[in-house]
């Protein structure tokens, strides 16, 4: 066994759901996503992020707009789609349950 | 003194020193293949790719206004390599990409000395071909079969193109791996001749 590949598998797992949980308050651009999950510590290098955006903008859970940007190139804002939000929240009530679930099984 | 290239980056142009644009052109095209089974691989690429500019401009001040290889190293390591996007052993591009046991004849018209039959059917069984070589002189010294039978094979078989084949023709898995091992041989070869 080896930790480090276990400790990279349960941040992959739940990468999805803090990028979607990112986007529920406003809409981002992908360098603020990449800050707020930088501060959390859920990824470790920043090019995981782009396949993953790009992946829920195309199964419609996300959708971007372009936006001008004082400082140079217009940037790509991502945002929840309704389709998103309800995601969202199914994944909220999955996370609960699985941390009661391991809470239940450390406490045994 | 050092040359610089001009390039465009997400939109910015950046001056860049020619070892840095080596180095950074070569971790372009490894994510390029990374991604290259993604659906919107192009997109996906220019995001990152915007991503960096804004990196880059980070690392520049009115004192320092060109890219070097530290600076294209650290973002590197920022970023990530394919190895560490993929991060973890079970859903790797290692295993993706693979396709596993493919071991094919093909015509390795790199080492010809004809049409590459001989050589690539050493590379084939992994003996010399020169051994292949001889056994086909002989049997055409008793009688010119070896012609025909050249001929027939060299119709036959195709030759390694690609550098998927090229690798397949060798009998090794082709992976994300080994095509970067092979494309960065190929480029070092290049900078060798070019002298850089």
């Amino acid at each position: 066994m080896d930790l480090e590949n276990t400790k990279a598998q349960m941040r992959k797992g739940i990468l999805e759901y803090c990028i979607l949980s990112v986007l529920s308050a406003n809409s981002c651009y992908a360098s603020d996503i990449i800050r707020e999950l930088k501060e959390a510590e859920v990824i470790v290098v920043e090019g995981t992020l782009y396949p993953l955006l790009t992946r829920l903008k195309n199964s419609g859970l996300l959708s971007y707009r372009w936006e001008e940007s004082q400082q140079g190139p217009p940037r790509k804002y991502y945002e929840l789609t309704e389709e998103g939000r309800v995601y969202l929240a199914d994944l909220d009530k999955s996370w609960q349950q699985l941390v009661e679930s391991v809470n239940q099984i450390r406490t045994r | 003194m050092k040359i610089t290239v001009s390039i465009n980056l997400g939109g910015y142009s950046f001056n860049i020193d020619e070892d840095a644009y080596a180095e950074l052109k070569m971790y372009l095209r490894n994510l390029e293949l990374h991604f290259a089974e993604e659906e919107s691989s192009s997109e996906i690429l220019s995001d990152i790719e915007a991503r960096m500019a804004e990196l880059f401009r980070t690392r520049l001040t009115s004192y320092k206004q060109v890219i070097t290889i530290e600076d294209v190293r650290q973002i590197i390591s920022v970023l990530g390599t394919p190895e560490d996007i993929s991060d973890n052993n079970e859903t790797s591009a290692r295993d993706k990409f693979s396709s596993p046991g493919y071991h094919r004849m093909y015509r390795d018209t790199e080492h010809r000395v004809i049409g590459g039959v001989c050589s690539g059917m050493g590379a084939y069984w992994n003996i010399e071909p020169w051994i292949i070589r001889i056994i086909f002189i002989a049997v055409t010294m008793m009688g010119g079969l070896g012609i025909l039978v050249y001929l027939i094979l060299y119709i036959v078989i195709p030759e390694a193109k690609t550098t998927a084949q090229k690798i397949e023709m060798k009998g090794e898995p082709v992976n994300i791996h080994n095509i970067k091992d092979s494309v960065k041989k190929e480029f070092n070869d290049v900078r060798k001749n070019m002298n850089l």
